[in-house]
């Protein structure tokens, strides 16, 4: 066990280092750059953007460019923004607790109802349950979420009033009522595509699972058909979902890139887009970093999870 | 399988228990919403607080390094000031300043390069150390670094020299007469030197705390949220009748209007309401919606250096193809004010004798049959081997300005000319290809460099061509001996009778020649809640904002 943790570790930082590079390398091959924004301010003359090029070192090589970037991080520091020259891991952190609450609130939400619709709707295959779940997570799966959302936003908040329109806390308030009010609508929103996702891998898994001998068997005992399905059918079919579980823990940290916009939600998605459209790269490549730091921690997490619950998987000492 | 489940009473109950969990879930989110009303909108409604809805984000408030116009200009007229300002009429008050230095209270010397300038002694910076002409000498320096992250030199650049006279006396000596120099100093917010002196301003906290001397206090921000000010007791103008100022940011613009209806935001400018929601807002309980005149003009920016845009009567056939007053009708819903000018027609050196060449698409094609652009076999124009087709580049995403492109291009299909969309996303098109003049055509608004004053030298000039080694923003690289001796002319006169015949003429030049081809003056449309007392549209600032310290709530 540890040497296959210290071997992943390993791999794992000689993967990131490759991703640094490859973002490193193609953020500065895009046409364009942070420095146009300045062009579209009229008081701001070509002279005066040369100048600013300098001061941001974006004259220099790209690689040299890149080291200094990387060298920095190396020590702790992850550099300055170039608008505002707040320090990036500042303005990163700072919107993690909103991501976090939104997605966290979502995943578990989603997690709990889905898995509860997909096992009923495997223990009733083919009942009127099983194609009104089928048909309502097609419809979640394929629907536009901005549109979801200014959906929501239209009949809840500016129809009928029940709920705010964006944000996360009501300017002067913040209690925790308050927060949670603001909370329903995206959450609701995220959840109903994950809610689909979950149901439908949930019930395939199951299916797969309930056919199988050793549930039979259990059965065949005589024991409980609620005690078959819980302790012999969902457990064995949860194990592949644990997978799917650690692939989704980067939206942990990465948010909603769409439902954060729409819902006016101040977390990481929302910061990924703004900082897109203002290329401003040291944050760019901050988010990046750390976006693929949590991938590979997801993705590691999931293995020794899947390793430990299902007795047929050994984790191999490459 | 299924029949099998079927026989499981257990299951069964089971399922009633997993229904009940999820509609439990499903009704009590709802519900705890009903429990709590409509407690956001009245919280945002609170007595003495005021909230402003913007979509983009301000994230640096040191006046003299943001680069976003609009939402950092909103946050610098709330925390700082200026020497003087304008009010709705023009006219300049004194605000840093005792008074607005002239020739007859000895502030401007009789060859107009020694500006003499008295500041108020009684004013505090939000930290309560006194304000001083240190602070206005070091906001000149910081101006002057090289080494700063500095926008804009906003025209500073052409004082010689400057110095503290006294506390609260500065005197510029000017290189050579230059009449948008006051204009220099209204655009020009003064930073403290006692806190930003010896440290590195690029970097420094201060850019996203900020201590000004203006009529809040900058208290909170939320990331991506919002920003909370409030009122500074010993403003200098007089006190802040609100108790709390919030700038929200909303980033989707449905979302804000939305907002806006339902009472959490108050003040929905900067941007503006869309033209397309215009009409419906209009009909909107407790509001205020009105066009305010914005100083941006659209244009076509033609790329003199391609050779399709070499002769002038391409270009002004381009212009006579095109139909404006459809344009405006069609995708500003008629809100924009057409114009000839670079100028908005309401501006005082507007040269209201301009002739319309008007939409003539009969007369385009007659002009481009003389000028040699003859239609080939693919219905295109072509003249020696150059084909009369280009791209048109804007931001790519701006829903109106990709209708525009569209008009303009069945417009000019109509006259043998062939326009290709070519959009690309803010950060690329604004970039280089614009700066290095690698565009055939560009759909932009911009104002002058020093707006409300009418130089436009930087855009016109010969010298000011970056593609040609030149400085300044001349990037459709237009020529002419004629331009270049007005435009100085038009800088260093200070009388406006004089001024004024001088732009009428660049005017008259710009609208024969056409290197770029005026559209319509932005009109922002601001939608403001009754509850709002004291909110004046001003047309000579950028945004509305500058008079927050009069600003009630009832």
């Amino acid at each position: 066990m540890a040497r296959f943790l210290i071997n992943r570790l390993l791999q794992s930082a000689v993967l990131l280092f490759g991703v640094s590079i490859v973002g490193f390398a193609l953020m500065h091959l895009a046409p364009g750059g942070p420095l146009a924004i300045y062009t579209l301010n009229p008081t701001v003359t070509a002279q005066d953007i040369e100048r600013i090029k300098v001061l941001f070192g974006l004259d220099q090589p790209v690689y040299v460019q890149y080291f200094k970037w990387a060298g920095g991080l190396v020590s702790g520091n992850w550099g300055y923004s170039f608008f505002g020259g707040q320090q990036v891991r500042e303005i990163v952190l700072d919107r993690l607790p909103a991501t976090f609450l939104l997605m966290g609130t979502s995943l578990a939400l989603a997690l709990v109802i889905g898995v509860a619709i997909g096992t009923l709707a495997a223990v009733r295959r083919n009942s009127v349950f099983d194609y009104a779940t089928a048909i309502g997570a097609m419809i979640a799966l394929s629907l536009p979420t901005f549109w979801f959302g200014l959906l929501a936003i239209f009949f809840f908040a500016q129809t009928l009033g029940w709920f705010p329109a964006g944000g996360m806390v009501s300017i002067g308030d913040g209690s925790l009522l308050d927060r949670l009010h603001h909370l329903v609508l995206p959450v609701v929103v995220l959840a109903l595509v994950l809610v689909a996702q979950w149901s439908r891998y949930t019930r395939s898994s199951m299916i797969d699972i309930l056919d199988q001998d050793f549930v039979r068997t259990a059965r065949a005992k005589g024991i409980s058909p609620s005690r078959v399905l819980v302790n012999h059918g969902l457990r064995a079919a949860l194990v592949p979902l644990v997978a799917l579980a650690g692939l989704q823990l980067p939206l942990l940290v990465g948010g909603a890139l769409v439902t954060e916009t729409v819902f006016s939600w101040p977390g990481m998605g929302l910061l990924f887009i703004s900082v897109l459209s203002t290329r401003d790269y040291p944050v760019l490549m901050a988010i990046l970093m750390v976006g693929a730091v949590v991938v590979v921690l997801g993705n590691l997490l999931a293995d020794i999870v899947v390793a430990l619950v299902d007795p047929r998987v050994k984790l191999h000492d490459e | 399988m299924s029949d099998v489940a079927d026989d499981m009473p257990a299951a069964s109950l089971n399922r009633r228990d997993l229904l009940r969990t999820g509609s439990l879930l499903g009704l009590t989110l709802p519900f705890a919403g009903a429990l709590t009303g409509l407690g956001a909108p009245q919280a945002a409604a609170a007595a003495g607080q005021l909230v402003i809805g913007v979509t983009q984000e301000a994230v640096n408030f040191n006046p003299l390094l943001y680069v976003n116009t609009g939402v950092e200009t909103s946050v610098e007229y709330i925390v700082f000031d200026a020497l003087w300002k304008f009010d709705p009429a023009g006219k300049l008050i004194a605000n840093l300043a005792a008074e607005i230095p002239s020739a007859e209270n000895g502030g401007i010397s009789a060859d107009g390069l020694t500006w003499t300038i008295k500041l108020r002694p009684d004013v505090k910076w939000h930290d309560g150390k006194p304000f001083t002409s240190a602070d206005v000498v070091f906001t000149l320096d910081v101006l002057r670094d090289p080494k700063v992250v500095v926008r804009s030199r906003n025209g500073h650049d052409h004082a010689e020299s400057y110095e503290a006279v006294d506390d609260h006396t500065v005197r510029v000596k000017l290189k050579e007469s230059y009449a948008p120099y006051v204009v220099s100093w209204q655009k020009t917010s003064i930073i403290p030197k006692h806190i930003l002196s010896g440290i590195d301003i690029n970097t420094a906290p201060f850019n996203t705390s900020p201590i000004g001397t203006g009529p809040f206090k900058f208290k909170s921000r939320v990331a991506g949220s919002h920003i909370e000010f409030e009122p500074n007791p010993d403003y200098h103008g007089g006190a802040p009748k609100l108790t709390t100022l919030v700038q929200k940011y909303v980033p989707d613009q449905q979302t804000l209007y939305a907002q806006f209806q339902t009472g959490e935001v108050d003040i929905y400018e900067l941007q503006g309401i869309p033209p397309l929601l215009y009409a419906k807002a209009k009909a909107l309980p407790n509001c205020k919606v009105e066009p305010s005149a914005s100083p941006f003009v659209e244009f076509i920016y033609f790329n003199c250096g391609k050779p399709q845009f070499q002769d002038k009567r391409v270009r002004k056939a381009i212009y006579m193809a095109i139909d404006k007053k459809g344009w405006i009708d069609a995708v500003y819903y008629g809100v924009p004010i057409p114009t000839l000018s670079y100028l908005p027609p309401n501006h005082w050196a507007y040269n209201s004798k301009l002739v319309d060449p008007g939409f003539d698409p009969a007369k385009a094609a007659a002009l481009l049959d003389e000028a040699g652009w003859k239609a080939g076999d693919d219905g295109v124009r072509a003249k020696d081997g150059v084909r009369l087709s280009f791209t048109m580049s804007t931001t790519a995403g701006n829903k109106a300005r990709e209708q525009a492109q569209q008009l303009v291009q069945q417009n000019l299909k109509k006259v043998g000319v062939e326009m290709t969309i070519k959009n690309m996303p803010a950060s690329v098109v604004w970039g280089d290809y614009t700066v290095r003049s690698e565009f055939d055509t560009l759909m932009v608004g911009w104002d002058t460099l020093l707006y409300p004053d009418p130089d436009y030298g930087d855009r016109i000039v010969s010298t000011a061509i970056p593609a040609k080694g030149g400085s300044g923003s001349n990037y459709v690289q237009y020529q002419n001996p004629e331009i270049d001796e007005l435009s100085a002319k038009g800088a260093k006169t200070v009388g406006q009778e004089e001024r004024k015949a001088i732009y009428d003429r660049i005017q008259e030049i710009l609208l024969d020649e056409m290197p770029f081809a005026p559209i319509f003056a932005y009109q922002t449309i601001v939608g403001v809640r009754d509850r709002v007392g004291g909110f004046v549209l001003n047309p000579y600032t950028p945004i509305n904002t500058w008079n927050p310290a009069d600003w009630t709530t009832s």
